[in-house]
């Protein structure tokens, strides 16, 4: 079977005449408005090609705010969190556009020959934004900080093994493990990870990124000024970001309408073809490894017999779902994760739709006369209800009867979170071993399904340990196919990462690791003239 | 008022004082008030009732398939936000609320008019008793405590009709206890009193029959609503659950589109508007449909 990959081009689809004059007439309104109010008319044209033009204000709206926003560079949990910690530090490492590592504060990260010890080399000349120099004392101040047991921040869970970091020289650093890991690179390059200097006070916070706070009231807005001490040689170009809080999508699509923002992340899929025929709004459609998996309890009844979760897995039209749930923006799904990775083996044969296989593995099981399951859903992320009601629609077909339960958020993180039967999450991109490191491995902080398998941990151990690409490819697929033929995770699509913008707002790119508007790289933006 | 339902009598016979006055519905068409209600209502009734078998072989779509995108304009009414014909799901929508509503609504007249009544004809410590406990209940707002309940219990159907109801009762139980205590001291009551006829036999067959006007005024009342709860609870997430079909539900689900795809959301806005303007006219007509006759004898 050939690679599977959404062949429809987003956008491709035509709007309707009806459907183009229904939108203009109730977009019309706000568009004459917004016309008043910036001078920036729907026919007029932008200079946003050629160089950079300095200046201008940059505002951003988004949602999921509350008053328990952050600016800690290791605390960030929504999306303005997300926005502020990528602006306002540096991560040793941190993923480009097309998911690759590529260094930032370190010039390079190697390992030893055994994977037990990574060397740190710092990039000469940073300062941080009180104009004081980086060293090697802030990279082991920052770790301390990161896994510090009173409080372990976000990405803790995935340094577990790390014993030690220990200045070792001027602009070297060595990260001491307690086993072996040949991904420390993948745990450490996220943006949860940036370097913060000795004495850090989140109230006060100084990094080193582009932009330095301003102002910052959670829940409502942030203020953000370049950094006078950027190190980096691209940007950033406007005087001034500011990211502000909206409480819904309704509103926050109303407010780029209406010109009050510049760009929004995160439209709703559905959405996308009415706001992209705007003549004055431009989409930017990443690909991403982002997931909404269902999640079956592999050590709990019906989902205990593998012949079930393969049934479920075969009642699912992926296709279908990419197309109710996402509009079309999405990658097929094969039940593995990791589709960004390298060694995701894209050559095992997509799983399809096959109801009369389905039944038959259902009534091997004991379940001929049917199933009935309940299915635990929750606004957790735009489309997971969604997906909830097609797959139960989908089920329908092999005679399995999905009653939906739904909960909210608060209720579904709550103390039954991890324990549900039969339910859902999400996952932004992650790297094969990384996920499964969080996920999939006995121990894992979020072990959804439940999945214990000592052939698998042996193989996953073994992979951290194996510092040779080809060979740890080799034994990453032997987990994937474990995964692929008994795991607990339906996994049927990978969801693009759809945001809008004004057309006057340029340096936009599309940016596969999840992180809305170009992974929030603020610093290449740039606001463009009127020509 | 009194003179013109009189005279609009088809009939055309001289005002009756007898035991047996024209009946309530009659009294009702004839005022146009009443009219307006009886058709509002009995529009949505049928489309409630007979819409769910309408809705597969009018769209071509059962209100679970999916039709085309998600918004789209396909179809009569498009599509809704899992691609799903609005038309098929709109039709399919309103049975249930009518169902829970009309469950709820007698529920909350049994156990509310039995109370009233209780109350009114025990007097003494037991009235004290069962009105306190009503003004506590009465406190706590209705959708708050429904809100509760559900959170605790789990959205199902027989949770929704039996919290409605049960905030309902006080009210009834009120409007049950007044209208039972003017009653009270008419010889018929007395009479059978003094035949030691049983309590519960009196409330039955002498004090209920008496006071249904009012009970009846009270029941449209609360019919509207029941509807009104339900379909705000469905539309917080907290009613009817997906993927069923359901007016409520379907406001919540479309309302993104609005601008985009606005029948998701008008046409169920409209049923829901339809249906309680149109059981409130009734409730209104009723009343003074019943009012007359109290007049009257």
């Amino acid at each position: 079977m050939p690679e599977p990959e959404h062949r429809r081009r987003p956008g491709a689809h035509r709007l309707s005449r009806r459907g183009l004059l229904g939108s203009g007439a109730a977009l019309g309104s706000l568009g004459l408005l917004a016309a008043c109010s910036n001078g920036a008319g729907g026919g007029e044209h932008f200079q946003v090609e050629g160089p950079p033009r300095k200046g201008g204000i940059l505002r951003v709206g988004l949602t999921g705010g509350s008053a328990a926003d952050t600016a800690d560079a290791h605390s960030p949990v929504n999306n303005g969190d997300i926005a502020r910690t990528v602006n306002l530090y540096d991560p040793l490492l941190m993923r480009d556009d097309d998911y690759v590592l590529r260094p930032r504060l370190a010039t390079s990260f190697k390992p030893n020959a055994a994977a037990t010890v990574w060397t740190a080399t710092l990039r000469t000349g940073v300062r941080f934004s009180d104009g004081s120099p980086l060293e090697p004392e802030d990279v082991v101040y920052t770790f301390k900080r990161i896994t510090d047991k009173k409080d372990p921040k976000v990405i803790a869970s995935g340094l577990t093994m790390l014993d030690d970091v220990v200045k070792t020289g001027p602009h070297t650093v060595e990260f001491r493990l307690s086993e072996p890991n040949s991904v420390l690179d993948d745990q450490i390059g996220q943006y949860a990870g940036g370097i913060v200097p000795r004495g850090y006070d989140p109230k006060k916070p100084i990094g080193t990124g582009p932009f330095v706070l301003e102002s910052f009231a959670p829940g409502e807005s942030t203020v953000l000024k370049p950094n006078p001490h950027y190190w980096g040689k691209t940007g950033p170009f406007v005087d001034e970001v500011r990211l502000l809080s909206f409480n819904d999508d309704d509103a926050v699509i109303n407010a780029l309408l209406s010109s009050q923002v510049d760009a929004v992340s995160q439209i709703p899929l559905a959405l996308v073809e009415v706001i992209g025929s705007d003549e004055r709004m431009a989409i930017l459609n990443s690909k991403t490894g982002r997931w909404m998996p269902f999640t079956m309890r592999v050590d709990r009844p019906p989902f205990d017999d593998v012949r079930v979760r393969q049934a479920f897995r075969l009642v699912v039209d992926r296709q279908q779902m990419i197309d109710q749930v996402l509009s079309g923006f999405g990658q097929l799904g094969n039940d593995m994760y990791g589709i960004l990775d390298p060694a995701y083996p894209k050559d095992i044969p997509q799983r399809t739709q096959d109801i009369a296989k389905a039944k038959e593995l259902l009534a091997a099981a004991g379940h001929g006369n049917g199933l009935k399951v309940e299915l635990v859903t929750a606004p957790i992320q735009s489309g997971v209800v969604e997906a909830a009601q097609v797959f139960a629609q989908q089920a329908k077909a092999a005679d399995i009867d999905v009653s939906i339960r739904r909960v909210d958020s608060t209720t579904f993180f709550g103390d039954d979170y991890l324990q549900w039967d039969f339910a859902q999450d999400f996952w932004n991109s992650r790297n094969i071993l990384g996920q499964t490191v969080a996920g999939t491995v006995k121990d894992a902080p979020f072990n959804e399904t439940h999945w214990d398998n000592p052939r698998f941990e042996r193989l996953a151990a073994q992979a951290r340990g194996e510092l040779d690409e080809a060979k740890r490819a080799k034994l990453i697929r032997q987990g994937q196919e474990m995964l692929f033929d008994e795991g607990g995770y339906i996994i049927w699509g990978f969801a693009n990462q759809v945001d809008a913008y004004q057309k006057y707002v340029a340096g936009m790119k599309e940016n596969a690791t999840g992180i809305p508007l170009g992974g929030y790289n603020f610093n290449r933006v740039w606001i463009g003239e009127v020509s | 008022m009194s003179t013109h339902i009189l005279t609009s009598d088809p009939t055309g016979a001289p005002p009756r004082t007898s035991s047996k006055p024209p009946g309530v519905l009659r009294r009702v068409w004839a005022q146009s008030e009443g009219r307006v209600g009886i058709v509002l209502t009995a529009v949505v009734v049928v489309l409630a009732v007979f819409g769910p078998l309408l809705a597969a072989p009018l769209t071509g779509y059962t209100p679970y398939q999916f039709a085309d995108r998600p918004f789209a304009h396909s179809g009569v009414f498009g599509t809704d936000n899992l691609g799903r014909s609005v038309l098929a799901r709109f039709l399919d929508g309103g049975r249930l609320l009518l169902l829970y509503s009309v469950l709820a609504t007698a529920l909350g007249m049994v156990v509310g008019g039995a109370l009233g009544m209780l109350a009114a004809y025990a007097r003494g410590w037991l009235d004290s008793v069962i009105m306190r406990l009503n003004d506590i209940v009465l406190a706590i707002p209705q959708l708050v405590f429904a809100l509760l309940a559900i959170t605790v219990l789990g959205p199902k159907g027989w949770v929704l009709v039996v919290v409605i109801g049960l905030t309902h009762a006080p009210r009834i139980a009120r409007v049950a206890r007044s209208a039972t205590l003017r009653v009270i001291n008419e010889d018929y009551i007395r009479a059978a009193e003094m035949y030691s006829v049983p309590r519960w036999r009196i409330i039955g067959r002498e004090i209920l029959p008496n006071i249904a006007g009012p009970l009846s005024v009270e029941a449209g009342l609360r019919l509207t609503y029941s509807i009104g709860a339900i379909a705000s609870l469905s539309f917080l997430g907290l009613g009817m659950q997906p993927p069923t079909a359901d007016w409520g539900l379907m406001i919540n689900e479309n309302r993104i589109a609005l601008s985009v795809q606005p029948w998701g959301v008008l046409l169920s806005v409209f049923a829901i508007a339809v249906l309680t303007i149109g059981t409130n006219l009734l409730a209104d007509a009723i009343a003074r449909a019943t009012a007359q006759t109290t007049v009257e004898e």
